[in-house]
This record gives C-alpha cells, sequence and structure tokens, in this order.
C-alpha cells in the first residue's frame, strides 16, 4: 500500500508536490476509501472577510493570516492527512480513516484556535475566525470525490453567510451527485468524451517575503537572463538588477498581476459583481430548499399515482398533499401529536364561543 | 340524505380545500399554502388620501413595499405593533382602521397564496405566544372575512412543531415587534412555558437610531432608514466588517462609521433574551435542564443578525455554565411552515367544527 505524506505548502514550492499532484493524492486517497471501506473526511476552510483585511491592510496581511492557519492546520494534522490551497484562497482538507463524529470535533478544535491567533496591523489588533464545511463519505448512495468537495463547499457557505465562525455539514450528498451524473449524461448525449474534471487545488502557497539568505538573481540563471533580457531590450542597466531575489520578482509579478485584475472588478463592475453574489446565494439558498423539497414531491406523487390508480379520482391537489404530509396513524409522535391538535382545536373553539357570544350581545365586554 | 350520499358530500367538501399556514408578523406577513406556493409581504397597508391620489395610484388600497413606497399619500397602516392588532390607542377611528387594514391584508396573503375559487380555505395563523385573548379575537374576526375556516396558535410552537422538535427545545422566535421564548417538552406548551418580550427587531432599531443620534448629532435619518442599514449589515461579530453609511447632513449625504454602534444594537438584546432563557430553564425539571441549554432554536427574521447565534451562546456560558444555539434554516418561512404543517395535521373533523 503506498504511503502517503502530508502535503505541505512550502514543500509544494520546493517542487516535491504540485497542485496536480495534491489533487491527485486526494482523489487516490477517496477511492482507496471506498474500496476499502473505511471512513473519509473533508473539509473546507476559509477565512471570514479575508478579502476585506486584504483590501484594509494589503495582500501581506492576507498571507501572513493564510500562513498563520496553515501553520495552524498543520499541527492538528497527522501525517496521512492531505492539504492543499484553492484558487479562492481556501483550504482544502482530506482525513482518511477519520468519522464524521471526529471531524466535528476536529473543526471545533480549529475554530477555537483560530479565534486565539492575533495579527498586529497599523496599530490595531486584528483577530480571525474561520467557516468550515464539512462533508463524509459515510452515506448511502453512489459518491464522488467532486461531491464531497462540493457538499463541503455547500457547507462552507451557508457556515460564511451565518456569519463564519462556524462549521457546517449540509447533506447534500445527493443533489450534487445528482447534478454531476447528470451533466456527465448529457455530454453522454451530445457525444462528448468524459469531462476532466476542474482542477480543485491550486496549491498556490502564499507570498514568502523576500529571504535574506535566499538564492540570488545571476546571467546564468535562466530566469535572470531572460529578465535581463527583457530590461535590455528595453534600453535598461540589467546589471543594476543583478542579486536581487528571484522570489521577489516572481512575487512583485504576481502582485501586479492580482492588483490588475482586483482593480478591474472594483472599478468596472462593482455593482454587477455584488450582484451577482447575492444571486448566487439566493440560488444556493433556493437549490437547498429544492433538494428537500424533492424527496417530499416524491412521496407526493408516489401516493398521487397510487390513488388515482386504486380509486379513478381526482382529489383535488391540495387534498392529496394533505394525505401525504399529514398525520399518519403509523408515525411514532401520533398520540402525541394529536394530542396537541386537540388542545389547539379546544382553544379556537372557545375562542368562537366568545366570538359568537360578543356577536349576539355587542354591548357586553370582556375583561 | 342517504348515508351514501352524505359520505359523497363529504369526500367532495374535501376535494376543494386548500390548507395554508399564515405568519402575521409585525414586520413581514409570511404564507405556505398546500399547493406549495410560499410568498411573503411586508406589513403595510395604505389607502388613498383622496381623490388625486386614488387616481395617481389606481386602486383603493396598496400593500406591502408598494404601500410603504407610497405611503405619502395613503392614510397609512401598520396594524400589527407588538405582533398584535393594534388597539391600544384609544381613538375609535384608528381601532376600526387597523382592524380594517388588517383584515384587508389577510385577504391579501390568501389571494398571494392562490387559491381556487371553488374550493375552500382553512388557514392555521401564528400569534405571539402571550398574545391577549382580544388581540386574538380581533385576528379571528379579520381572517373570517377571507377564510372558512382559522385555528390561532402560539407562534413559537409552530416553528418547534414544524421542524419535528417536540421535546427539550427552547424557541427563541425574534420578530419585529416581539420575541417569543417557548419551552417544548412533549406537550402543549403551557402559559408558563412561554415569554413575550418587545426585546426584538424594532427595539434594536431604536437602540441603533439613539446610538447613532448620540454619536452623529448632525446625521439626519428616519427609522426606516435605520431599519434597512440594521437589514443589511447586522452583525454581532467582533470581527466584523466596517459599516460606513452614506446619511444626510443639511441635505449633502455624508459616510458615518456605524460599526461599534450597529454591533451594540445588534447585542443588545442577547442579555434580555437570555434572561428570559434563565426563566424557563430555572423552572423546568432540574434532572433536564441541561438537555435544554443544548437545544436553544434561534428563529424569525431577527435571527438573520449574523453571529446572533453566537452571542447568546457566550451570554448562556456566562450566566447559565453552558449552552448551543441553532439557527433556522428559512427564518422567514419557519413560522408559516409550521403553521402549514399544524393545518395538514389537524383532522379534517377538526376543522369542521370550525368552520
Amino acid at each position: 500500500m503506498p504511503q502517503f505524506q502530508t502535503v505541505r505548502l512550502s514543500e509544494s514550492t520546493q517542487g516535491l508536490f504540485s497542485a496536480g499532484d495534491v489533487e491527485r493524492l486526494m482523489r487516490a486517497e477517496f477511492d482507496r476509501a471506498g474500496r476499502h471501506k473505511f471512513p473519509l473526511v473533508v473539509m473546507l476552510v476559509a477565512v471570514d472577510r479575508l478579502g476585506q483585511l486584504q483590501d484594509l491592510y494589503g495582500w501581506e496581511s492576507k498571507d501572513e493570516i493564510l500562513r498563520a492557519i496553515v501553520s495552524m492546520l498543520r499541527a492538528s494534522l497527522r501525517d496521512s492527512d492531505l492539504l492543499g490551497l484553492t484558487q479562492d484562497d481556501r483550504i482544502l482538507l482530506v482525513f482518511p480513516h477519520t468519522t464524521p463524529e471526529s471531524a466535528g470535533l476536529l473543526a471545533r478544535r480549529l475554530l477555537t484556535g483560530s479565534r486565539k491567533l492575533r495579527f498586529d496591523r497599523d496599530g490595531r489588533t486584528l483577530r480571525i475566525s474561520l467557516s468550515i464545511g464539512i462533508s463524509h463519505n459515510r452515506q448511502t448512495g453512489d459518491l464522488s470525490f467532486e461531491t464531497l468537495v462540493a457538499v463541503a463547499e455547500d457547507g462552507l457557505t451557508v457556515a460564511d453567510a451565518a456569519g463564519g465562525d462556524r462549521f457546517v455539514e449540509t447533506e447534500l450528498y445527493q443533489l450534487y451527485e445528482k447534478k454531476r451524473k447528470a451533466k456527465a449524461r448529457a455530454r453522454e448525449t451530445a457525444g462528448l468524451s468524459p469531462e476532466v474534471p476542474a482542477p480543485i487545488v491550486a496549491s498556490v502557497p502564499p507570498i514568502e517575503p523576500a529571504r535574506p539568505d535566499g538564492p540570488r538573481l545571476t546571467p546564468d540563471d535562466p530566469i535572470g537572463q531572460a529578465l535581463l533580457e527583457l530590461l535590455a531590450s528595453q534600453g535598461f542597466d540589467g546589471q543594476k538588477f543583478v542579486g536581487i531575489d528571484p522570489e521577489a520578482v516572481a512575487n512583485a509579478i504576481r502582485r501586479a498581476q492580482l492588483d490588475k485584475v482586483a482593480k478591474q472588478i472594483d472599478t468596472t463592475r462593482p455593482a454587477t459583481a455584488e450582484e451577482l453574489l447575492e444571486k448566487q446565494e439566493q440560488i444556493d439558498t433556493l437549490e437547498r430548499r429544492i433538494a428537500k423539497l424533492t424527496q417530499i414531491l416524491g412521496l407526493t406523487e408516489e401516493e398521487l399515482r397510487r390513488v388515482a390508480l386504486l380509486k379513478g379520482v381526482d382529489f383535488g391537489l391540495p387534498s392529496i398533499y394533505k394525505s401525504v404530509q399529514g398525520l399518519k396513524g403509523d408515525e411514532s409522535e401520533f398520540g402525541r401529536k394529536k394530542a396537541m391538535m386537540l388542545t389547539i382545536l379546544e382553544a379556537n373553539l372557545a375562542l368562537k364561543r366568545d366570538l359568537e357570544a360578543k356577536d349576539e350581545s355587542p354591548g357586553e365586554t370582556r375583561t | 340524505m342517504s348515508p351514501d350520499a352524505k359520505s359523497e358530500t363529504n369526500i367532495k367538501k374535501d376535494q376543494g380545500v386548500l390548507y395554508m399556514g399564515i405568519d402575521l408578523g409585525t414586520s413581514r406577513t409570511s404564507v405556505a399554502s398546500s399547493n406549495g406556493v410560499r410568498t411573503t409581504l411586508s406589513s403595510h397597508v395604505g389607502y388613498p388620501k383622496d381623490v388625486v391620489s386614488r387616481k395617481l395610484l389606481g386602486r383603493d388600497v396598496l400593500y406591502g413595499d408598494e404601500a410603504l413606497e407610497h405611503r405619502l399619500s395613503l392614510k397609512f397602516f401598520r396594524p400589527l405593533a407588538a405582533g398584535v392588532l393594534k388597539q391600544s390607542q384609544h381613538k375609535a377611528e384608528d381601532v376600526a382602521g387597523n382592524l380594517k387594514a388588517a383584515a384587508d391584508l389577510l385577504t391579501e396573503i390568501i389571494r398571494l397564496g392562490k387559491p381556487r375559487a371553488d374550493e375552500l380555505v382553512y388557514a392555521v395563523i401564528g400569534v405571539p405566544a402571550q398574545a391577549a385573548i382580544h388581540h386574538k379575537e380581533a385576528i379571528v374576526k379579520a381572517a373570517r372575512e377571507s377564510c372558512d375556516a382559522v385555528m390561532l396558535c402560539s407562534e413559537p410552537f409552530a416553528v418547534a412543531y414544524g421542524l419535528d422538535m417536540l421535546e427539550d427545545v427552547l424557541v427563541v422566535d425574534i420578530g419585529a415587534g416581539t420575541t417569543d421564548l417557548c419551552r417544548m417538552h412533549g406537550t402543549m406548551p403551557e402559559d408558563s412555558d412561554q415569554i413575550t418580550t418587545t426585546y426584538a427587531g424594532d427595539y434594536v432599531d431604536e437602540k441603533l437610531a439613539d446610538l447613532v443620534r448620540k454619536r452623529y448629532p448632525k446625521a439626519q435619518f428616519t427609522t426606516r432608514m435605520i431599519k434597512e442599514i440594521k437589514e443589511r449589515h447586522a452583525n454581532v461579530s467582533d470581527t466584523s466588517p466596517a459599516v460606513v453609511v452614506d446619511l444626510p447632513v443639511d441635505g449633502k449625504p455624508t459616510p458615518f462609521d456605524i460599526t461599534e454602534d450597529l454591533r451594540a444594537a445588534c447585542r443588545s438584546i442577547a442579555p434580555p433574551l437570555v434572561e428570559g432563557l434563565s426563566q424557563l430553564i430555572a423552572t423546568f425539571d432540574p434532572e433536564f435542564q441541561h438537555r435544554l441549554k443544548n437545544r436553544v432554536l434561534l428563529a424569525g427574521g431577527g435571527s438573520q443578525i449574523k453571529g446572533l447565534d453566537l452571542a447568546i451562546e457566550d451570554e448562556m456560558r456566562r450566566r447559565l455554565g453552558h449552552g448551543r444555539v441553532l439557527r433556522i434554516e428559512e427564518p422567514v418561512y419557519g413560522g408559516a411552515n409550521g403553521a402549514l404543517k399544524i393545518a395538514h395535521d389537524m383532522p379534517p373533523e377538526y376543522w369542521e367544527k370550525l368552520k
């Protein structure tokens, strides 16, 4: 059996694991869990309001926060657990041989740990919290790794929408699995080859600050050579740049690119971006509701068919809903609920009698 | 009538029944119907003030946000103050006006539930846990105009019933006018199991208005503006983002940072709510008190204040040792869904008695 190592963000920068490697390991672990029937938990973690903190205090603060969170997570992981960073600064974790109950305990520990972190910025102490979405493979029916990630993502969205600082498992496995299968079927029908799943893990590490003792840019280095040529072509004296940290150059370019994207979003379509986010939240809420109602609707339709077959009469849709969703004699709480219904009825009958009495003698008032 | 004919008549009567659950709230009125329709309407009703406004608006009565938008041209009613029909003012005209507005509001919400013309409407309406008898009578009176049979039940009970949480649960239903606290222990809650307070959405609005007024005396605003700000940004978390809003000063929109004030106003309801919860817990069987503390169900529009569940948990930890708060998934429809479930579960013969 292959031995999986902990994938650390810093290691990925040193070429031990690429983004693809991290994701492949996660998928392989998921498949192995399915084959050998051991429990596996997927967790998606996000720092609450990270974008706003970045806007207020800059990229460096965001990086520092992400690094601190990753360090905290590392301290809680076993060697067999897997960790990757997604493109939108979320952290994806896969815990083999972990039950949903243990995942809950772990999530609580992470939440408590994050609350204790402090960051000093511009004379202010920043505190942070996390939102966590959880999913696991202890569900009946078919499941794929994409579905587990989608359910964890859904949980994270709910946790974030509720104000953060919490973990949520939404249990919408069948909804996402159905969606995935429907998409696959549609592609098959259209004669397309199976879709290659979109990459989940980006494995982009937080940007490290320039290292005083790190490597330096030289004309012998391929990046250095390319950079010097570029500068020369633009009329600059490239020799002035020999000796700077190549990682710092890469960071600066990456930051400039991201800044450009952020500015484009902020300045050209701020209202649309906000609207889209709002709509997405509404869609998510509705999808969750649809999933719950689908089950009830299935039962209702089944009952409709049965009644239509047996009696050949139309009871009217609303009444059918009552017969399906209403109180039934074989329910475990039947006696208790019936007694409650009787109490409500009696209170309302008393109210009705009072009103009728008043209608008959409108001059009298009751105290 | 022969027994067969009678039986046939009964079946026919049941064919065309539309069951409805209605949450009649100070701020919003929501309905969930057995035909699958769910909708919500802000609890405002307006009648054109004069012939000119009648001609301009083109209708005799306006509801919800539309009424709010045109309130200056309307005789405007918010008929459900503190969760019950406004009757405390002694002017007979106001009482009659509010009653008519409430009846019209119910008629409109039932219309939005899309009943067919040929079907009966049976409705369960959630009312505040400790609504006075005359308020209940007024609501029934108003509802009778558009329902064939109507029942009232306690709002927090409806929420818990809708979620099948009938045992060892403390429901906190935060509305605009009132917050209802209800202790569920497997039987129908009695008066001693329920507390109604006015530490609710309107209280937060007033508190926020006071704080903003004190900090920024020159800022001009109305309660409506404050309510909108609260609904958009309410958050009690220490790590909540900054809330900077534009309020007019001498007619010029000016930015004001109200982060701290909003947080303080939203948090202000947590201590009195936990005080109420403490009362319900302390008077419960000591052997089962810990179960109640572990199942506090947060519902109603006010539960949408971000982080309020955690703030209540903190307060419970401080006062009661520990506490666990669960937020209902659908704050707007929790009461209506529960009332609909009661309507469904109510045996047909019970409904017949109320027709």
